[in-house]
């Protein structure tokens, strides 16, 4: 038995192009896409407020001042620390005192950087109530 | 004299369905590519170990590590900065603001910016950081 062989459909606009035309559109976005894995910390909590009023929190004692120096050094209580030796210690306090506040007063010149290593390791050593005092004039 | 009606041109269906794709592809990246809004200016956000998930949505003010500022990409000084910022709280009121300064920057441009921009209303504001693959 001999079957007719079925013709091949004939394609108005040639296929080719057309694909070449895609992958160089998605050569293309894909390239000039920027992907930046970012994270964020949070700065002002529309429930902070509500949360932990000032002066009525659970917190026994006084706040905790860190000062950190224009060339991001960390200074508690007089001492100058490294950020590891910070971090210990604060662990140490906060294992006494849960509710434990840390203010942070930075000197203005000191950068964004070292301001987040200390948020760092503060909240890494487990505080959980850290307010940044906003230093006055551009020291 | 009588002319031959003109055949309408009709696509193959494999044709429709790829340029379906194409269009696809073009937004998908489109709108991928828009989710980093751009400053006009060199900025890398400082480095944390401890950041959480960026949230989506909001405005995003760049600030660059010589105190450069754009809002959305646009360059703008502080003052109209925080002036556009309390215009659209008005329309927006939860709206969200992700500060993404450079490591270098000086925090006394950071923080009275900052509350500045508290100050005019808006109530979530979060600092954007690199994650640090350790």
């Amino acid at each position: 038995m001999q079957l007719a062989r079925r013709r091949k459909p004939s394609a108005l606009i040639s296929m080719t192009s057309l694909i070449d035309v895609m992958l160089i559109l998605l050569v293309f976005f894909m390239v000039t896409s920027t992907y930046l894995d970012l994270d964020m910390m949070p700065m002002v909590q529309s429930s902070d407020e509500a949360e932990a009023p000032p002066g009525t929190s659970a917190a026994a004692g006084a706040p905790l001042l860190v000062q950190l120096s224009a060339a991001g050094q960390v200074r508690l209580r007089g001492q100058v620390l490294e950020i590891a030796t910070l971090g210990a210690q604060l662990a140490d306090m906060v294992a006494d005192n849960p509710g434990l506040r840390v203010l942070v007063l930075p000197s203005g010149a000191a950068d964004a950087q070292a301001l987040v290593g200390l948020i760092d390791a503060a909240t890494a050593a487990g505080v959980t109530d850290l307010r940044v005092i906003r230093p006055e004039g551009g020291q | 004299m009588r002319l031959k009606a003109r055949r309408g041109l009709t696509m193959p269906d494999p044709l429709v369905s790829l340029i379906d794709v194409v269009f696809f592809l073009l937004v998908f990246f489109m709108l991928v590519g828009r989710m980093d809004a751009t400053a006009p200016f060199d900025v890398s956000p400082p480095i944390s170990v401890l950041g959480e998930d960026l949230p989506t949505g909001g405005l995003t003010v760049s600030i660059g590590a010589e105190g450069q500022m754009a809002l959305d990409g646009v360059e703008l000084d502080a003052a109209a900065l925080v002036a556009r910022l309390a215009a659209l709280r008005e329309s927006r009121p939860d709206l969200l603001v992700r500060v993404n300064a450079h490591g270098a920057l000086r925090l006394s441009i950071l923080l009275p910016l900052v509350a500045d921009i508290e100050a005019a209303g808006v109530g979530d504001i979060v600092l954007v950081v690199t994650p640090n693959p350790i």
